[in-house]
């Protein structure tokens, strides 16, 4: 059963328990209330009866006329047997005069309540003209019985109407008030369904709508997670589909090569280019497998860090890359101060040679290449070519690269700045890029010791 | 035999695939990236296309829906299942996953143009002519009986002409994987084979690989 069916059940339970118990006492209050006015009213009644009886025999014996009290009495019975009263007039026990259709006994001066032919009657007796006689007085009280039972007839028609009223409003309301849990279980089931982007309506201030919210910030988190891991395991694909290529494309051709070679009746002329193809390409292989294997030995142990001076280091650089730069028509220059860092030298060189190696390849012939270092932070500076903020965004992933078919006709293996940014990772360094589509490339590498 | 266009980004495959198919007789057009695939398409007439799927400029995928009628083989290295399905949903005949050997470039090569296109389907070279269709070989205008394993041999040859099939190679094309003969059944029909159309001078015993038929 749902929650607001159990609340309305019991509601209503309850209140129907109230409801009828407060009209029933009250009911019986009334009634009682009503009894006692009678009773006196009985008391009072033939207390004035009794006392005017006593008066007019009296005036009768006084006025000497030899009058039976039971002729009186015969008289006085027949005045008040249309206002409902009965009288029994007895003399040592024995009647003397009765309008009652049947006999009945009754102790003095106490008010008894009595059926006689299904009619009640309020009973009471005393003693009369000092105690010569005894007068017994009955009072026909039906008018209690019916008035108790058209009030009762009347309550609970009330009661009735009034609960009919309360269990069709109780339903609505209760019906509305749970609309946002109904609301909120069909948003749980579409999540169970997959369906993440679900969201539950705030209204109001009730501790619904507090749930509703918290459920929807924990939706925002959960949201949030999945779609992290999403993108992480496409980057782990992609990593793979990366991988994959650029190890089978190498190997296909050396198989190849070599099976045309052993299979083949070849002519001199492609004999040389398949054995050329097999040697370009095992380099291929070798430089990619060598890459692979330096950044997991940089990520698998600590560096071992001495000082090192930085201006020798970018000299260095420039000293190596330099014939490759002028067969590109750029010039490498450099400007440093003479900061000292802690780092491994031969990595710091790598990470600087394959920076510059990078900004070279940007360039166009006549471009300009600038090396700086001020204050423990090494710039690397080109007007080559640059990159959109897409390409910026990817370029540390392994694999990837710019212009493809260009790097690989030079020899890359699109793996250089992942290799640097381990480098650096191993250093405690931080790397930058900033770069604007065709205007150029500026990376800066800040070393914190 | 069969036009072919080799999309591959890829200098060295787009060339070792060039240089095996010409081996068997195809002509071989090269384009090295995505773009030029497209003008290409829209001028010439091939037989087949050669696609790889990750290439500068058009996407393998999105050229295959350029090409109506003519049949493409993927040459890729995504070999997972899903790739494969994609590749094939995506209206390619064949699928090769790199790396890959030149005899089963060649074959499917061979599979497909024989599915789609309607060549005829016999071989000539000096005065013999072979009928691929009625498994009947002619020397000088006469039909020279051959003994079934022998045409197969035949066959099996000729479809890698110019390059060298093992002893081991032959024995599971022409007779089956099952077989438990050894290899000197290869020998004893290569033999036969020569003495039969004279073919001391194209049928080449290769060292310590096994024969090839030199046209």
């Amino acid at each position: 059963m749902r929650f607001w069916q159990k609340t309305y059940i019991f509601t209503l339970i309850l209140f129907l328990v109230c409801l009828n118990c407060g009209i029933m006492s009250l009911a019986v209050y009334t009634y009682r209330q009503n009894v006692e006015a009678t009773e006196a009213t009985v008391t009072a009644e033939q207390y004035y009866i009794a006392r005017s009886f006593e008066r007019d025999y009296i005036d009768l014996t006084n006025s000497g006329g030899n009058t039976s009290p039971t002729l009186l009495m015969q008289s006085y019975g027949s005045h008040y047997k249309d206002k409902g009263i009965f009288f029994a007039f007895e003399k040592d026990g024995k009647t003397l005069y009765s309008n009652f259709t049947q006999s009945c006994s009754v102790n003095d001066n106490t008010l008894v309540h009595k059926k006689l032919d299904g009619k009640r009657y309020v009973f009471i007796s005393s003693g009369l003209c000092d105690g010569e006689y005894r007068f017994v007085f009955a009072k026909n009280v039906e008018r209690l019985d019916e008035e108790f039972y058209s009030l009762m007839l009347v309550y609970s028609l009330t009661a009735l109407a009034v609960s009919a009223f309360l269990a069709v409003c109780l339903f609505f309301i209760l019906k509305r008030l749970s609309v946002p849990l109904d609301k909120l279980r069909d948003a749980t089931r579409r999540i169970e369904g997959g369906d993440f982007s679900v969201t539950v309506e705030e209204k109001g201030k009730d501790e619904f709508s507090l749930l509703a919210k918290s459920f929807n910030s924990m939706l925002h988190k959960i949201n949030e997670q999945v779609t992290a891991l999403e993108t992480d395991s496409e980057k782990k694909q992609m990593l793979v589909d990366n991988m994959a290529h650029e190890l089978r494309t190498p190997l296909t051709s050396i198989q190849g090569y070599a099976e045309y070679l052993e299979k083949a009746a070849v002519t001199e002329e492609n004999r040389i280019l398949a054995a050329k193809y097999i040697i370009s390409e095992s380099a291929r292989l070798k430089k990619i497998s060598d890459i692979l294997l330096d950044t997991a030995y940089i990520r698998g142990n600590t560096v071992e860090t001495s000082p090192v001076c930085v201006s020798a280091l970018l000299n260095d650089t420039v000293e190596r890359l330099n014939t490759k730069a002028q067969k590109c028509g750029v010039t490498l220059l450099t400007a440093s101060d003479d900061s000292v860092v802690d780092g491994d030298a031969t990595l710091l060189s790598m990470l600087f040679c394959n920076l510059t190696d990078n900004a070279i390849k940007a360039c166009r012939d006549g471009g300009i290449v600038e090396l700086c270092c001020t204050d423990k932070t090494v710039t690397v500076k080109d007007n080559g070519k640059g990159m959109t903020p897409e390409q910026l965004s990817h370029i540390t992933e392994p694999f990837y690269r710019t212009d493809r078919s260009r790097s690989r006709a030079e020899g890359g293996a699109g793996l250089g700045l992942a290799l640097c940014k381990q480098i650096v990772a191993s250093h405690n360094a931080f790397i930058s890029f900033e770069s604007r589509f065709g205007e150029g490339t500026e990376i800066t590498v800040s070393f914190t010791s | 035999m069969a036009k072919i266009l080799i999309v591959e980004d890829e200098k060295s495959i787009n060339n070792l695939i060039k240089l095996n198919l010409e081996l068997v007789g195809h002509t071989c057009l090269q384009a090295f990236d995505g773009n030029t695939a497209q003008e290409i398409f829209k001028n010439g007439k091939f037989d087949l296309v050669i696609l790889d799927v990750m290439l500068p400029g058009v996407s393998g995928f999105d050229l295959i829906t350029d090409l109506k009628d003519i049949p493409a083989i993927f040459v890729t290295a995504k070999g997972g299942l899903e790739d494969r399905l994609r590749g094939l949903r995506a209206g390619a005949d064949d699928y090769i996953v790199k790396p890959f050997e030149i005899l089963e470039l060649v074959a499917r090569v061979d599979a497909v143009i024989r599915r789609t296109k309607a060549v005829s389907n016999s071989f000539e070279f000096d005065d013999i002519r072979v009928d691929f269709d009625c498994k009947r070989v002619y020397k000088g205008g006469e039909e020279v009986l051959l003994k079934p394993k022998e045409y197969d041999l035949l066959e099996a040859l000729i479809r890698n002409r110019n390059l060298a099939l093992t002893r081991e190679k032959l024995l599971n094309i022409v007779w089956d994987f099952a077989y438990e003969g050894d290899s000197r059944t290869v020998d004893v029909h290569i033999q036969k084979l020569r003495k039969k159309l004279s073919l001391e001078d194209r049928l080449k015993t290769v060292y310590k690989t096994g024969y090839r038929l030199e046209v």
